[in-house]
């Protein structure tokens, strides 16, 4: 007997999948099978945190183990945020996939059902199949890159590598899980010990692999920003992609239970340096992808920072962090994938309208008159920016009020390792700020001097922007009514009824306030933007009794010059130059020169033209660069040593193993 | 013995032959540099041939050029491209600029890659508009050309017109402009270490130092008539005559305020945060100064120990000792601190010039001219080697030009400032003591 809960998923991931055959027929088709999939697992997931859980659906599968699919509190909400982000991606892909290659597609629709088989999946097997299916529909997406097929291949070869390294590491986390309850069924353990923690760590691996946190962030930054993925795809891999590497983490841990205190503290560890390298990066990027996804790595770093606090605070025993810092975790997960599915569906925007992904290049050509995703693009960044009253601020504040509760730790080690966390959150927050400014200056705010080249299809790929951006403006606004609706992934994590942090205080109503422990900070969410409209009003009421301002309006100064100096445009690159001469021992600035042309000061030996060049690096490229010349150089030693085409040595091989299998075959039997 | 005889004693063992002086401390290789760049030079100037840089060596050279009308563009003026850089033109109407002048900087942010000085927003024709006047009228509009480097301008305009006519000049006018011009050199020197103790916020010290500079011009004003020695240096005289009595006045003001500096200029040397922002800013190479013909201070902050009074004197300066003070960075300090050598070595020279003032009033000789009706004097103002090339007709000016030491060094500054970063570009500035005025004329 299937429920109609069990019905609407098993629709959703059919229509998922059938977007694959569908794209034959025409790609538009297979975009709404994934929209209308997309709303399915929505209604389904709403219905779930509203009211029950879909009981599981099971079956004996091929390898003669339990099988199904089901939603839970804990799933239910990942699925949620992911399908707000592909109603919105796939309404995009709509009008954004008018190019050449026929593969996006088709590759699209298996990354979203892959996603969602994972989500659903009630045991180990379906996970794991779901994972794979994932890591390769996704090489697959972003293949279809345009231009440069060379790079493009390099990065997604980069991106394959770190997901099948992902895969050995969760399939080893499984395995563990395996040989302590004995079902590949995702089932509460009891036990504690050293076995367990081996299973929180090859997990922490694996899926902060996918989630792209430190040292794992080349996997995130490089496929997006080296190959110029297609924006639809981008998308859904920093939005979505990533978040499934969250859910994975959260679902372990969730059936791992109770933890020692350094569990807490490693991910807090790994989080807060993510999200401080990754705010570090973004400040000096000006690639239109580059820099959102460096974004990414800050924003799951800043999850693992809440999550890092909640396991702590429930080791130590302190029941009121924990439920502030879970909730922070989920809440943050929210606002990441919701804004940053906007922003990059925006690079998507300026891409499509400017024809290049370089910030000094855009310089605020995408603000055309009319130009109709700029309140969407200003909404995301200044909700990734931390902005009020949107969903980034309510999430970061719910994060460094955690982190400023960790005086609360019994132990001084814990006491200073949130400490410690919470200067680089800090850090990274201001960093991140400086970041959006740049991306939201040279993205739009610039005063456009060329005239922009026509746009195809403006109105279509601006309209899901502006809806999703819609979203991060009323969650954020909304936040004390969302965090109460979070109830139902908190009990599945915490195997209890964990209150949400809401409350009220100084004449607001109760539930319109987020409280973090008892004697410590409040805000109103839905308050900051009643405040600011009171201000408004007050202002215009103003403005209205002392009658209309008087307007003088002059040319901009020139500093006296008759004509405009040519290539005077301050460019995105020197916004952050001064961070890369500051820290040029972190980013390894190097200045490269090139001498060419006719030198007109022959006698005086001086070039007549040069090109300068200031470049960082990311110090963990050059790890994993080393990692890979030392696989390959040991794989090309340990090639010549044992095989080396001599025949005497093979020879020695074959008699060597039947003298082993004889010993074998003798001792045994 | 007497100080007089000291001086007279140490004037009888300097050699004779200009170069050596300063030479003899350089090494054998330095000093072919120089000897082929300098004998050359200074060849060329007495046979007429155009001044400064060779334009047979570099044809493409606009900034050699008589003035024209418009902007230009100081040399080196190079191209750098890459990503993210940009041109950022500061001037010449912002804040923080301290004249008529526009730096286009060639900039990926923080750092100056590139600077090229890019003048002409202040020409007012003042030598194309001599042609025709008699030639005290002439020297009234030159010395308003630039009035904190009068003396050096008239000096060497008059100079210049009186080797072209082949008349003697006065004896007693010839010091006169010597005294006026150290005055002045000791002025300049002052003004240009209080602005550089602005730029390093030194606000004390700033304010020390220009009212000794306030003195310097009051005493001027006081020996002269005015402050900036206007129509004092005129042919035929200045209306008022040194007495012995006015010339032991000049004499003491002269040395305690040179005594004075010297105290402050201890307590300045001796600020840590003063000396940093200055250290190593703007480096002149050596080989870099004598390539671009670099003058005055700067060229001898660069280790380079050329100095008109000495090597190519005109009378007094024949008669006088003058001591040549270097540098060996050629950085910003070292700038400054060859301008606080060359206040001491003018209180010296305004001393000898006191002590040994002419009794009569003899006459001496002219320059030789280059041609007829053309002569050329060199004169070493206060920001280096000042040359004047004047034509005349009769008592009339027919045609004058001439090429300045803030012209000179101006290509230097754009080498000095490459690859410093903004903030160090005030100190730059300072150190050279440009003068816009000179510039565009």
């Amino acid at each position: 007997m299937i429920g109609t809960g069990t019905g609407a998923l098993l629709a959703s991931l059919g229509l998922f999948f059938a977007g694959i055959p569908l794209s034959l027929r025409s790609r538009k088709l297979s975009y709404l099978a994934c929209l209308l999939g997309s709303l399915a697992l929505l209604g389904t997931s709403l219905e779930v945190l509203a009211f029950h859980p879909v009981a599981p659906v099971s079956w004996i599968g091929p390898l003669g183990t339990p099988e199904g699919i089901g939603l839970d509190g804990l799933s239910a909400f990942f699925a949620l945020v992911a399908s707000l982000v592909w109603i919105a991606t796939s309404l995009f892909s709509l009008a954004y996939d008018t190019g050449t290659s026929r593969l996006l597609a088709p590759t699209y629709s298996l990354t979203l059902g892959a996603i969602a088989l994972l989500f659903l999946a009630n045991d180990a097997i379906l996970f794991l199949v779901g994972w794979e299916l994932m890591t390769v529909a996704s090489y697959g997406m972003i293949l279809q890159a345009p231009g440069r097929p060379g790079r493009t291949f390099s990065a997604a070869f980069i991106f394959l590598a770190f997901g099948e390294g992902s895969t050995l590491a969760i399939f080893l986390a499984l395995a563990g899980l395996w040989s302590v309850s004995g079902t590949f069924r995702f089932v509460p353990l009891v036990s504690t010990g050293l076995v367990t923690s081996g299973i929180f760590l090859a997990a922490l691996v694996g899926f902060g692999l996918k989630m792209g946190v430190a040292p794992f962030h080349m996997s995130e930054w490089l496929p997006i920003a080296h190959s110029s993925a297609p924006s639809n795809a981008s998308a859904v891999l920093s939005a979505t992609l990533t978040l499934a590497g969250t859910y994975g983490l959260f679902r372990i841990l969730s059936l791992l239970g109770p933890s020692p205190s350094w569990w807490g503290a490693v991910v807090l560890t790994m989080g807060a340096t993510s999200a401080l390298l990754g705010a570090l990066f973004a400040a000096v990027s000006e690639h239109s992808k580059g820099l959102p996804a460096y974004s990414t790595i800050e924003n799951n770093g800043l999850v693992l920072v809440a999550l890092g606090v909640a396991l702590m605070a429930r080791s130590e025993g302190l029941p009121v962090l924990f439920a502030f810092a879970l909730y922070a975790a989920f809440y943050q997960a929210l606002a990441h994938a919701v804004a940053k599915a906007a922003l990059f569906l925006h690079a998507g925007y300026i891409d499509r309208t400017t024809g290049t992904f370089d910030l000094n290049a855009i310089r605020g050509r995408a603000k055309e008159p009319g130009s109709p995703a700029f309140p969407a693009f200003l909404v995301a960044g200044t909700s990734l920016a931390a902005g009020p009253p949107l969903a980034g601020f309510v999430s970061e504040w719910m994060i460094l009020e955690a982190l400023f509760q960790s005086y609360r730790f019994p132990d001084p080690l814990l006491r200073l390792v949130g400490l410690l966390a919470g200067a680089a959150v800090a850090l990274a927050a201001g960093l991140i700020a400086a970041a959006m400014v740049k991306f939201l200056g040279f993205g739009m705010l610039w005063n456009p001097r060329r005239s922009a080249p026509a746009r195809m299809g403006a109105r279509a790929l601006a309209s899901p922007i502006l809806g999703i951006s819609a979203v991060v403006a009323g969650i954020g606004i909304s936040a004390p009514w969302i965090l109460a609706g979070l109830g139902g992934p908190a009990i599945v994590f915490a195997r209890a009824s964990v209150p949400p942090p809401i409350g009220g205080a100084l004449s607001i109503p109760a539930g319109w306030s987020i409280v973090s422990g008892a004697p410590f900070g409040i805000i109103s969410p839905p308050g900051l933007p009643l405040a600011l409209l009171f201000g408004a009003l007050v202002g215009i009421g103003y403005l209205w009794l002392r009658g209309r301002p008087r307007w003088r309006r002059s040319p901009p100064w020139m500093a006296g010059n008759p004509v405009q100096v040519p290539d005077e445009s301050y460019s995105a690159f020197a916004f952050s130059t001064g961070l890369r001469l500051m820290l040029r021992g972190m980013f390894r600035t190097r200045e490269a020169r090139t001498t060419h042309g006719p030198t007109t000061w022959a006698t005086l030996q001086m070039p007549g033209s040069y090109d300068v060049e200031l470049e960082v690096f990311d110090a963990f490229k050059a790890f994993y660069d080393a990692l890979e010349r030392g696989g390959l150089g040991l794989s090309a030693a340990l090639k010549s040593a044992l095989m080396p085409g001599r025949l005497g040595q093979y020879v020695a091989y074959i008699l060597v193993a039947t003298l082993i299998v004889i010993l074998y075959v003798a001792i045994v039997f | 013995m007497t100080r007089s005889s000291w001086v007279e004693t140490s004037l009888s063992e300097v050699p004779k032959t200009s170069h050596d002086l300063s030479l003899s401390y350089l090494s054998p290789d330095a000093r072919l540099a120089i000897l082929t760049d300098y004998t050359e030079h200074r060849t060329r100037v007495l046979r007429g041939e155009p001044l400064g840089l060779d334009p047979a060596r570099f044809p493409n050279q606009p900034w050699l050029a008589p003035a024209a009308r418009g902007l230009r563009r100081c040399p080196p003026d190079e191209d750098v491209r890459g990503y993210g850089i940009f041109t950022f033109p500061y001037g010449p109407v912002t804040g923080g600029v301290p004249e008529a002048v526009r730096f286009d900087v060639r900039t990926y942010g923080e750092r100056i890659l590139e600077l090229t000085p890019v003048t002409g927003f202040k020409r007012r024709g003042v030598l194309a508009g001599i042609a025709g006047l008699p030639l005290p009228d002439a020297a009234l509009r030159v010395e308003r050309m630039v009035g904190n480097l009068s003396a050096a301008h008239v000096t060497a305009f008059l100079t210049a017109a009186e080797s072209a006519r082949g008349l003697p000049v006065p004896e007693r006018e010839l010091w006169t402009r010597a005294l006026a011009l150290e005055l002045q050199r000791i002025y300049n020197h002052l003004h240009a270490v209080a602005r550089v103790a602005e730029s390093a916020a030194q606000s004390v010290g700033q304010a020390q130092v220009h009212a000794l500079s306030e003195e310097v011009l009051r005493l001027a004003g006081w020996a002269f008539g005015h402050r900036w020695l206007f129509g004092a240096l005129l042919p035929g005289g200045p209306d008022r005559r040194l007495e012995p009595s006015d010339r032991r006045t000049i004499g003491t003001r002269i040395a305690r305020i040179s005594a004075d500096f010297q105290t402050l200029w201890d307590l300045l040397s001796h600020t840590r945060i003063f000396v940093d922002r200055i250290q190593g800013t703007s480096p002149i190479p050596r080989r870099e100064a004598i390539r671009w013909g670099a003058v005055g201070p700067t060229l001898r902050a660069s280790s380079v120990g050329w100095d008109d009074r000495v090597h190519a004197p005109i009378p007094p300066y024949t008669d006088l000792f003058v001591a040549v003070p270097q540098g060996i960075d050629g950085d910003a300090l070292d700038r400054i601190a060859v301008r606080v050598g060359e206040i001491q070595s003018s209180t010296l020279a305004i001393e000898q010039i006191l002590d040994r003032w002419p009794a009569a009033s003899g006459e001496i000789p002219p320059e030789p001219c280059v041609e007829a009706h053309r002569g050329i004097a060199r004169v070493e103002g206060p920001n280096g080697d000042l040359i004047y090339d004047v034509t005349m007709q009769g008592d009339r000016v027919a045609g004058a030009s001439c090429r300045s030491a803030s012209e000179a060094n101006l290509p230097l500054l754009a080498l000095g400032s490459r690859q410093s970063v903004f903030t160090d570009f005030s100190f730059a500035w300072e150190s050279f003591g440009f003068v816009i005025a000179e510039v565009d004329r």
